[in-house]
């Protein structure tokens, strides 16, 4: 009896992971950051979630009809970011633990910037599957900050670009060259 | 004192009340109740009815709380996408500078 009972636990378990990384690209594996951040903030909307919270944004608000548009075509919405008071708080290994799952044929780097004087890396990778874009990876370092996003389903890039012209930011020229360095 | 003794016997001694004062009693007892809790004389159904109204709202209301917090979060996760994006696109513009 108690036998069953522990396989029908990890069953469901196994099963409630499976369903969560189906619908997460990637593995953020960034839960030890959280205990040292200082502000943390951590985004996960699925599908259903997205849909439902789509219900609720006014479409006449230009932001929201702009947001809901956008996450129409979505599968879902995941994000961690990390604010520290300190530097030296995450580590390169913690880069490159995201970095390495973001790999061809699947993934292609898009657009990467590095900042030696910022000591800031921003990095754009897409998923692409039969031609199509099906997530894009955002990964977005500093000295005391930490960002991984993950936005999954039908990704209008053009879309997804428009969305720096919102919230007061300015638009992101359409484009852009990718991988540009700054050293 | 034998005056006042007397008084006092007459004024506390145990008097048999009226016949009906048994029914007189439950009757005023009983309008009594109805008044003070006038929800036990509605029907039933009623109070079924509006049973199933307060717990109807509490669940839209709980329902409408989930969707607001909902889309805060979808806001958010624009927010922070669009500055990310934001600021590749400045340090992009700073490299062809």
């Amino acid at each position: 009896m108690k036998l069953t009972r522990t396989l029908v636990l990890t069953w469901a378990t196994a099963c409630a992971l499976c369903t969560i990384l189906w619908a997460q690209q990637f593995q953020f594996n960034l839960d030890h950051l959280a205990a040292k951040a200082s502000d943390s903030v951590d985004v996960s909307l699925n599908s259903g979630m997205l849909q439902f919270a789509g219900k609720f944004l006014d479409g006449k608000d230009p932001d929201e009809a702009q947001v809901k548009k956008l996450i129409s075509r979505l599968e879902g919405i995941y994000i961690k970011s990390f604010e520290f008071k300190e530097e030296g708080v995450w580590s390169q290994a913690d880069l490159d633990r995201v970095r390495n799952q973001l790999k061809a044929p699947e993934w292609s780097r898009i657009v990467g910037t590095t900042s030696a004087e910022d000591k800031e890396t921003l990095e754009v990778h897409v998923r692409n599957q039969n031609g199509k874009v099906t997530g894009v990876a955002i990964l977005a370092t500093g000295p005391k900050e930490f960002t991984v996003a993950n936005i999954v389903g039908a990704v209008d890039l053009d879309s997804l670009a428009d969305l720096g012209g919102h919230f007061g930011l300015p638009s992101m020229e359409k484009g852009t060259e990718p991988q540009k360095k700054k050293k | 004192m034998d005056w006042l003794e007397d008084e006092l016997k007459q004024a506390l001694g145990r008097k048999q009340p009226s016949p009906d004062f048994e029914a007189r009693l439950i009757a005023a007892a009983g309008r009594r109740s109805v008044l003070r809790f006038p929800v036990l004389a509605m029907p039933r159904w009623l109070a079924a009815a509006a049973a199933v109204l307060v717990i109807t709202g509490a669940g839209a209301g709980y329902r409408h709380h989930q969707g607001e917090a909902a889309k805060e979060q979808v806001m958010l996760a624009m927010r922070i996408t669009g500055q990310k994006l934001n600021r590749i696109q400045m340090q992009m513009k700073g490299v062809r500078q």
